[in-house]
């Protein structure tokens, strides 16, 4: 039962949230007007931006933290960031692009076979845990990765997590685990 | 601060009192969970010893400090519904949230943390163990062991066709009931079941229907009590997840002969690529790295070509559209004169071909992919320092794509449009905030504005009218809330003694303070009068608010009666828990100073009961 096939596996990245700042003060109310692909909240003060090229939504504070989701990888998020602090640069704000980071990475990833879920959570009983008349799916979470993995029943998962590298190393350390409970 | 003065002056007293307080909150959360546990479970028809677990579990999660920042309710009902999984009692979590009236999803939430913090298993649900629960509530009377006995085997047999993973068993529970109940002759409609079992009515017959796929339902009744199919069914979504991946195979099989005819093409274009690449005018400078970049560009970018999932319909509308955009690209480099835009288009078309070229090339590659993974070439080759982002804080604007970016920035008219569009539509808020920001600013007029925090809103309550003072301290007694630290009879004794006392008019009018005192009292009397002196300690307040309704009510000085109340007043001081008689005026009076409204119309009883020789003899003309 060797966890040899994760070559054969695929792990889709649907989504990557970051995060960074611009060290300066914005206004929001200029930002709205004068751009193009933009919503206005003023009630909860911030304002949405939204790229084409990288398809990415950004979320952007008057204090200067902007938070941008919706990209596909790591290097793509962090493109689109740069372009975003570019377009902000051309309204006339004093950017400064810092504290990149990258807070989220959601993947998805199939296994080829079915899983018994009752058996798996008794197997793996303190991270873990299924509540069926809450949700259908197993939610395992890894504490050392600090991340979280939803198994469904169909094969299908689920996984959360910082970075990249915790995704797939998740994977690699549930699979054992998922086999051995398989159909 | 009064705490802190107390403690100035008694420090034993005060250092006593704060351990007191702690356990005295503690024991007296475990009472309450205990109540409440115990009214719960009552209603649930729980037996004391399923009780007595429920209050162990709450005491751990207490000790745990696991009831902060979560309501009671929530969990207490998270501690019952922990003892009824363990116990197997056939209460849903639905039952709880019902009792209280609480969202599911977020007593689930609480139930889950308590059995992760406490470390203990819930054992899985079974749906069986509800049959008996329903079958019961659905009234088949005689034959309801018959039925439940049924409905069980329908149930096992779910389970082995995969029906029951990541289900919710109240459904299943339905569904099997249900064709039991018609398998034995009673007739019971969906919309009974429902009732019932708490399920919406879509998956009850989408709970049906997968039963009705599997070969279990072909067989009569009389079978299916004597025979068990030996196949097992795969669950449902699989089935539903199977098909999907057949269409995409197929479409696929056929993509992949539309590839072959796309080879041959590929061929000609490289031709035409290696023409126009000689004929585009040379980059200079930096930009000439990038010339030599491309044949290890285009390799990788094929590499990848390889390991990536394909989506050909798409790859095909992204060679299509690409080529246009190139085209178009293309003139636009021979029209700019300026060298600066020269360059970076030269850039942008540099890097465009590679793009292209993977895309055309042998094996199509998702189109994105390839322009990004030549663009992290431009990046790292025009990076001077490894890691400035960190440090530097500059915008690297490699690869950034100004003109398009410009288009994202309207212009003056389209702005305006926006800003009205935007105004429209957030009318109502903007009204809000505008009658908000004028009743601050009439508030800050009238100098009684004050910083209103978002804090629960006190209870307004009407101002007592009472003709004694003694009904004055009744009604004022009904109205707030009973405090146990408070001698009550002290207090009626005091009152009965005020009102023996002869009530003088406050005739002084050349005591400017007492008239202001007086008018202000009078205003105050208006006023609500429970509405207590902000910063003095909660334990203080209920004796000045008596001493408040006490003056409303008769409007006039009782100065002489407070004042002969004033040795009285060291026996009620004595039982508060707090600092002792002598230290009260005195307290009272540092704060006093600081307070707003109250303020005054309590220095004038401080000043009276403290400062006695002054304003009593004074008033005493």
């Amino acid at each position: 039962m060797d966890a040899d096939s994760d070559v054969a596996l695929d792990i889709l990245i649907t989504n990557v949230v970051c995060v960074f700042r611009t060290r300066c003060h914005l206004n929001l109310r200029k930002i709205a007007l004068e751009g193009a692909n933009v919503i206005y909240k003023r009630d909860v003060g911030k304002v949405l931006m939204k790229l084409r090229k990288p398809r990415i939504t950004a979320t952007i504070w008057s204090s200067g933290r902007v938070m941008c989701t919706g990209a596909t990888s790591e290097e793509e998020a962090k493109f689109g960031a740069r372009r975003l602090a570019r377009s902000l640069q051309k309204l006339g704000f004093q950017v400064i692009f810092t504290d990149f980071k990258v807070v989220n990475v959601l993947a998805v990833c199939n296994m080829p076979f079915e899983i018994r879920l009752p058996e798996f959570t008794k197997n793996n009983r303190p991270h873990a845990s299924y509540e069926p008349e809450l949700h259908p799916a197993v939610c395992y979470r890894i504490k050392t990765l600090r991340a979280t993995l939803q198994i469904f029943s169909t094969g299908s998962i689920t996984v959360t997590g910082p970075n990249v590298k915790a995704v797939a190393s998740a994977v690699e350390q549930i699979y054992p685990f998922v086999f051995e409970s398989r159909k | 601060f009064v705490l802190l003065i107390g403690a100035g002056k008694t420090p034993t007293l005060g250092g006593g009192f704060h351990a007191n307080l702690g356990k005295e909150s503690r024991a007296q959360t475990l009472q309450n969970g205990k109540r409440q546990i115990h009214h719960l479970g009552n209603q649930l028809q729980l037996n004391q010893h399923c009780l007595d677990t429920a209050f162990n579990f709450f005491k751990m999660a207490v000790s745990k400090h696991l009831t902060r920042g979560r309501k009671m309710t929530h969990v207490i009902a998270a501690c019952l519904y922990l003892v009824c999984r363990t116990e197997g009692t056939p209460h849903m979590l639905l039952d709880l949230s019902d009792l209280l009236q609480v969202n599911v999803y977020v007593l689930g939430k609480t139930f889950l943390l308590l059995a992760r913090e406490l470390c203990i298993n819930a054992p899985a649900i079974d749906p069986c163990l509800y049959i008996p629960r329903f079958a019961h509530m659905l009234e088949f009377g005689d034959k309801n062991h018959e039925v439940s006995m049924t409905a069980l085997r329908l149930l096992q047999r779910m389970k082995r066709d995969w029906m029951h993973t990541g289900r919710r068993p109240s459904g299943l529970c339905g569904a099997a009931l249900l064709v039991a109940a018609r398998m034995h002759d009673f007739r019971r409609t969906v919309k009974e079941v429902i009732r019932v079992v708490k399920v919406c009515e879509s998956t009850l017959r989408k709970r049906l229907t997968e039963f009705e796929d599997t070969p279990t339902s072909q067989l009569t009744i009389d079978e299916f009590m004597k025979i068990d199919l030996e196949e097992e069914c795969d669950p449902p979504s699989f089935t539903a997840g199977q098909k999907k991946l057949k269409i995409q195979q197929l479409e696929k099989a056929l993509s992949k002969k539309l590839e072959d005819f796309e080879g041959e093409i590929s061929s000609y274009q490289d031709e035409i690529e290696i023409e126009l690449e000689n004929s585009r005018p040379k980059a200079k400078g930096v930009f000439a790295n990038f010339t030599k970049d491309d044949p290890i560009d285009d390799s990788t970018s094929s590499i990848l070509g390889e390991e990536e999932a394909e989506d050909e319909e798409l790859e095909a509308a992204a060679n299509h559209l690409n080529k246009d955009f190139y085209n178009e690209l293309h003139e636009k480099d021979r029209a700019k004169t300026d060298e600066d835009g020269k360059c970076k288009n030269g850039n942008e078309a540099l890097v465009r071909p590679p793009a292209l070229e993977s895309l055309l090339g042998p094996l199509p590659t998702a189109a994105s992919l390839g322009i990004t993974e030549s663009i992290k070439e431009c990046i790292s080759t025009k990076d001077r320092e490894p890691g400035e982002n960190t440090g530097d804080g500059e915008l690297d604007l490699s690869g950034i794509d100004d003109s398009e970016i410009d288009r994202y920035i309207l212009n003056e008219t389209e702005a305006q449009i926006k800003a009205e569009l935007w105004m429209k539509e957030n009318a109502d808020y903007l009204k809000e905030q505008k009658e908000k920001e004028a009743r601050i600013a009439k508030e800050k007029e009238l100098g009684i504005y004050k910083e209103h925090k978002p804090k629960k809103s006190a209870k307004k309550r009407e101002p007592i009218q009472a003709s004694t003072a003694g009904e004055a301290i009744e009604k004022m007694l009904e109205q707030k809330k009973i405090s146990s630290k408070i001698n009550y009879n002290v207090l009626r004794d005091l009152n009965s003694k005020g009102s023996n006392t002869p009530k003088k008019e406050d005739d002084s009018t050349d005591d400017s303070t007492n008239t202001k005192k007086l008018s202000r009292r009078k205003s105050i009397a208006s006023r609500n009068i429970a509405n207590p002196v902000n910063s003095v300690g909660k334990r203080l307040r209920p004796l000045i608010s008596t001493q408040l309704a006490k003056k409303a009510a008769t409007e006039e000085a009782i100065f002489p009666s407070t004042q002969a109340e004033a040795p009285d007043l060291q026996k009620p001081a004595a039982v508060l828990v707090e600092s002792g008689p002598v230290a009260y005026n005195p307290d009272e009076e540092v704060e006093e100073e600081e307070i707003e409204d109250d303020d005054d119309h309590c220095m004038s009883a401080l000043q009276l009961m403290g400062g006695n020789g002054k304003l009593g003899c004074s008033l005493n003309y």
